[in-house]
């Protein structure tokens, strides 16, 4: 009795949340309105996401101005979600209003400033990003990379490099040294002084009440993790830092730290000094001669015991043509190698599947970098035995698995990388840096590029439109079903005939993505943009010109896919990649859509699809998308709501019953009948539904045998079981020009599609929900597996419980619109009594297999 | 696409536009020089001959009206291509009479600048 309550409570919430009736035409006109004010920030987002694609000249004023444009848009959109769903929705405003604060803190440059001290570095999340530098932000990605080793630690953010000024009274020094920066005619005396002081200043800062204890925290909860002794690297992690400019060297880092919060706190504080330092003072000011405001945060990692360390370039600076990598390493502790203490062995790898080890020149390292051995910490230089010193620092099965890593973290990355490494006694491999390669080449072998591509075949030209700038190559590889994605290849060229934001699951690892339908503004193309995937999207028939496996190029600035790897292109996009990334605008534009583009609520089936789970713009605009159409699929299932009058039979010719309602555009005007046929039908997703239970041999007339034990089960379930026997009633299609809500009760279960087909893709979408039947559980659920099957197989996202299927797909060119809703028509028909048959689990694969081959007569076969 | 020995220069006192110009530019094989001067511009131009100009509207000094008028006066051949966030139905008819190949508004695709470029490259094109 208790069991059955429960369902009943359960299948009331899902089917039966009590509402107001609200005229139909309202409802449609309010989700319309939502509809326009989501498109309106989202199309703002994506025209600032194709600024951001290297495919647009654009100045700081559209930055600004776009911004303003957008929090507009969004607030409109925010209010029209409430009135269509009687205010469901009143937490978005609450939601959005920080993130509406830190865009507009980015626009002012100060997105530093507002966050928690201490960050756990695996915990360390986009948005953070500005708070935690760009050191600790490229580790904080590759601690959740399984192909790659990352000291533990957590970061000292900005947001505690502001307060510690203020808290010593720095401040007023720190903005006017800041504004002195900006300034084109720089008192070169005055800045000198400033400097000083700072520095000094710094170096004697008092920390602010209740942070050693904070400190005292985390390392406790590192120690926690590794086990004594624990001895500290502290890192300086500065704003810019790694994102775009090497900054390599410029500030310091303190290594071997005793684990006491008071030893870190002096150690940060030298880091955090180190930012007003002559060196960095002048680098810093050849790279942003405008000025440009920087704070600096602290990356504090676990020592790891080295027995060697170096740097491995994954593509030879100094010959990027050649494919080559190069890596250099010594004993002990690597800040030997990087400050050039110590002679280092060389060793030149070359790029290919697998790499080959081609050169060796060793040197004789008779001395290393090691800890000192004492509880206060340290490093000295230490000699090593004779024995020792003259052998590889690193054995070829080692040094194979570094290449494999670096050519991993470059198409991580999507550039050549500068990394570097450490290797503990167990022989792990440790990666303690990742940044980009800085490579430049004679301009005399630029200008011959258009020749030497010459030599290759062209296998497109004028190829679709670029959703991501930049250049890829690898072997092609298909992905036709998102199934496919599981086996994606490291630095394969993702090829598809449409795209998905699914893709992003392989984003990391793909060379390059190209898509015979879509469009540079979908949500896979901002996800492109944002990890910097070269894209071309629209190229048609790419698929029929390059067979899977095939090593093609992917020119994704001229749109042109070359057959082969083109070496010469690679080279160039390594040696010019970064001019791009480096003006002010871009920075600026990146750095707010970070905020604003990411898409985390990527599946509307997953537990943080809510308000709560929104952390950017795009987030609560998917939201709102999602719920609004969730609102509309609820509009026919409540016949009470429905407005008897306008209801009129279609005339059909099968025995589908179905009472159409007209809220607009729907039914051609002209047809005065209470029988509407088939071609009075104006709606377009209704009308490729309709074609699809119209096609020969979908839709089965004759009555399945069903047996006595499932008369049995339905006539016992049948009412108690709420799950399965409540579903009588009219069919009924909600109906208007581009819009379709249509709800079965076919006896026994329930089956809604809800669709919106027009000309823009991404107000494109389709809801699919299927429920209950009249045979046993095991049997309806066998039904809705094969439902879901052959869904996922065209790409919609599926999720069953039980005898409950629902699915989703959208952003969709109306032609595949539908396409799909006509193979949905034909599913419809198809599974309609399909659950009888369902006596066992390879009838499923056989059912699912047929429907895939447009077998629609294996149900009558029997 | 390859367009070796076409001469292009561009001026506009924005860096990011010579420097992203130069490298789209490049990469079909044109000879680019860039500057962020309009005078320095001027003087190369001056020195030799420049198939196509591409020159900002509102700069320091001589704004992109000018240079237009000086080129024109210099090669009459050379095409000039005015971009610019700022176009006043005035301006662009001043920049008309004096013989502007074509207008184009910032922000912008490289694509159509790209194909501005080429449809100036045509051997017969007659602007009047």
């Amino acid at each position: 009795m208790a069991f059955r309550d429960f369902l009943k409570r359960f299948s009331r919430q899902r089917w039966f949340t009590p509402k107001t009736c609200r005229p139909l035409s309202l409802t449609f006109s309010q989700f319309r309105e939502v509809l326009k004010a989501n498109n309106q920030a989202l199309e703002i987002i994506a025209d600032m996401g194709e600024k951001l694609s290297g495919d647009y000249l654009f100045d700081l004023r559209y930055v600004e101005a776009t911004v303003e444009e957008m929090i507009a848009a969004m607030r409109r959109a925010i209010i029209t979600i409430n009135l269509l769903t009687l205010d469901k929705c009143v937490a978005l405003h609450g939601i959005f209003a920080p993130m509406e604060a830190r865009v507009r803190a980015i626009l002012i440059r100060r997105d530093d400033r507002d966050g928690p001290p201490l960050l756990w570095l695996a915990e360390v999340e986009t948005r953070h990003w500005p708070l935690v530098g760009g050191k600790a932000a490229h580790l904080s990605e590759l601690l959740h990379n399984p192909k790659v080793k990352v000291p533990e630690g957590f970061v000292i953010t900005t947001s505690f490099f502001h307060d510690l000024l203020d808290n010593n009274g720095i401040c007023p020094e720190f903005d006017l040294f800041e504004r002195m920066l900006t300034e084109p005619e720089i008192n070169e005396d005055e800045l000198e002084r400033l400097r000083r002081t700072l520095r000094e200043k710094v170096l004697q800062a008092e920390p602010p009440n209740g942070f050693l204890e904070k400190l005292t925290v985390v390392i406790e909860r590192l120690a926690a993790i590794g086990g004594p002794p624990l001895f500290l690297a502290v890192r300086s992690s500065a704003q810019e830092e790694d994102m775009d400019f090497s900054f390599a060297g410029q500030f310091h880092s303190v290594l071997q730290v005793p684990s006491q919060a008071e030893a870190v706190y002096r150690a940060y504080l030298q880091v955090a000094a180190s930012l007003f330092a002559a060196k960095a003072i002048h680098y810093r000011r050849q790279v942003f001669p405008e000025g440009c405001p920087m704070s600096i945060a602290a990356c504090c990692q676990r020592m790891i015991q080295a027995a060697a360390s170096g740097i491995i370039y994954s593509l030879d600076p100094m010959a990027p043509g050649s494919r080559n990598m190069v890596a250099v390493g010594a004993l002990g502790q690597g800040q030997a190698v990087v400050e050039g203490q110590v002679p280092t062995d060389f060793f030149r790898i070359s790029r290919g599947e697998p790499p080959r080890v081609l050169e060796r020149v060793l040197a004789a390292k008779h001395d290393a970098l090691r800890p000192k051995g004492g509880d206060d910490g340290g490093l000295t230089m230490q000699k090593v035995s004779a024995g020792q010193a003259e052998a590889p620092c690193l054995d070829e099965p080692t040094l194979l698995a570094l290449a494999a890593v670096a050519m991993h973290l470059e198409t991580f990355f999507k550039r050549p990388q500068d990394i570097e490494w450490t290797l503990d006694p167990r022989g792990d491999l440790y990666i303690l840096q990742s940044r980009p390669l800085l490579i430049t080449e004679s301009a005399r072998e630029k200008s011959l590029l258009s020749e030497q591509l010459d030599g290759y075949e062209l296998v497109a030209s004028e190829a679709g439109r670029v959703a991501q700038q930049g250049i890829g190559a690898g072997p092609a590889y298909w992905v036709e079903t998102l199934a496919d994605l599981k086996d994606f290849p490291e630095g394969a060229v993702l090829i598809s005939h449409r795209d998905s934001s699914q893709f992003v699951q392989v984003m990391h690892r793909a060379a390059a993505i190209v898509t015979e339908v879509g469009s540079p503004t979908s949500h896979m193309a901002t996800l492109c943009r944002e990890l910097r995937v070269p894209c071309l999207v629209g190229v048609s028939e790419i698929m029929a010109k390059v067979a899977n496996g095939e090593e093609i190029t992917v020119d994704a600035e001229d749109r042109r896919i070359y057959r082969g790897k083109a070496v010469e292109l690679l080279t160039y996009q390594a040696t010019t990649s970064m001019d791009l990334h480096m003006a002010p605008e871009f920075r600026l534009l990146r750095r707010i859509l970070r905020d604003v583009s990411r898409l985390n609520l990527v599946d509307p089936l997953m537990q943080e699809f809510r308000p709560e789970g929104c952390k950017t713009f795009h987030d609560v605009l998917r939201y709102i998308h999602e719920t609004a159409v969730l609102e509309l699929v609820e509009l026919g299932r409540d016949e009470n709501c429905l407005p008897g009058g306008l209801a009129r039979r279609l005339a059909l010719p099968i025995q589908a019953g179905i009472l159409a309602i007209d809220i607009g555009g729907g039914i051609a005007p002209d047809v005065s009948s209470d029988q509407v046929p088939f071609t009075a039908i104006r709606s377009i997703p209704f009308r490729a539904i309709l074609q699809g239970m119209l096609f020969p041999g979908a839709w089965h007339q004759e009555t399945m045998p069903v047996s006595f034990r499932d008369m049995m089960h339905s006539m016992m379930t049948t009412p108690q079981d709420t799950l399965s026997g409540q579903y009588t009633g009219h069919n009924i299609a909600i109906i208007s020009e581009n819009y379709v809500n249509l709800c079965f009760r076919f006896g026994y279960h329930f089956n809604i599609i809800d669709a919106f087909c027009h000309e823009v893709e991404r107000d494109n979408h389709i809801y699919f929900r299927f429920l209950g039947g009249a045979t046993d559980i095991a049997k309806r659920s066998r039904r809705a597996t094969l439902i879901a099957t052959i869904l996922e197989a065209f790409d919609f996202s599926v999720k069953t419980r039980g005898d409950l299927v629902i699915a989703r797909t959208g952003n969709l060119a109306r032609s595949e619109m539908e396409r799909t809703l006509d193979i949905l028509g034909r599913l419809i028909g198809f599974t309609r009594q399909l659950d009888v048959q369902m006596t066992d689990d390879r009838v499923v694969a056989r059912y699912a297999e047929a429907f895939l081959m447009g077998d629609y007569g294996v149900v009558a076969e029997k | 696409m390859n367009q070796t020995n076409t001469r292009l220069l561009v001026v506009d006192d924005e860096p990011i536009v010579g420097k992203r110009l130069k490298q789209v530019f490049d990469k079909i094989g044109f000879a680019v020089e860039t500057y962020t001067d309009s005078a320095a511009a001027l003087a190369a131009i001056a020195e030799k001959s420049f198939d196509i100009v591409v020159t900002d509207l509102k700069m320091e000094g001589i704004d992109g009206v000018e240079v237009l008028k000086r080129v024109r006066a210099m090669n009459p051949k050379t095409r000039v291509i005015i971009i610019t966030g700022y176009a006043s139905p005035d301006t662009a008819e001043l920049a008309e009479q004096e013989g502007v190949f074509a207008f184009l508004a910032k922000p912008f695709r490289l694509d159509e600048l790209k194909e501005v470029i080429f449809r100036a490259m045509e051997p017969d094109r007659i602007k009047s």
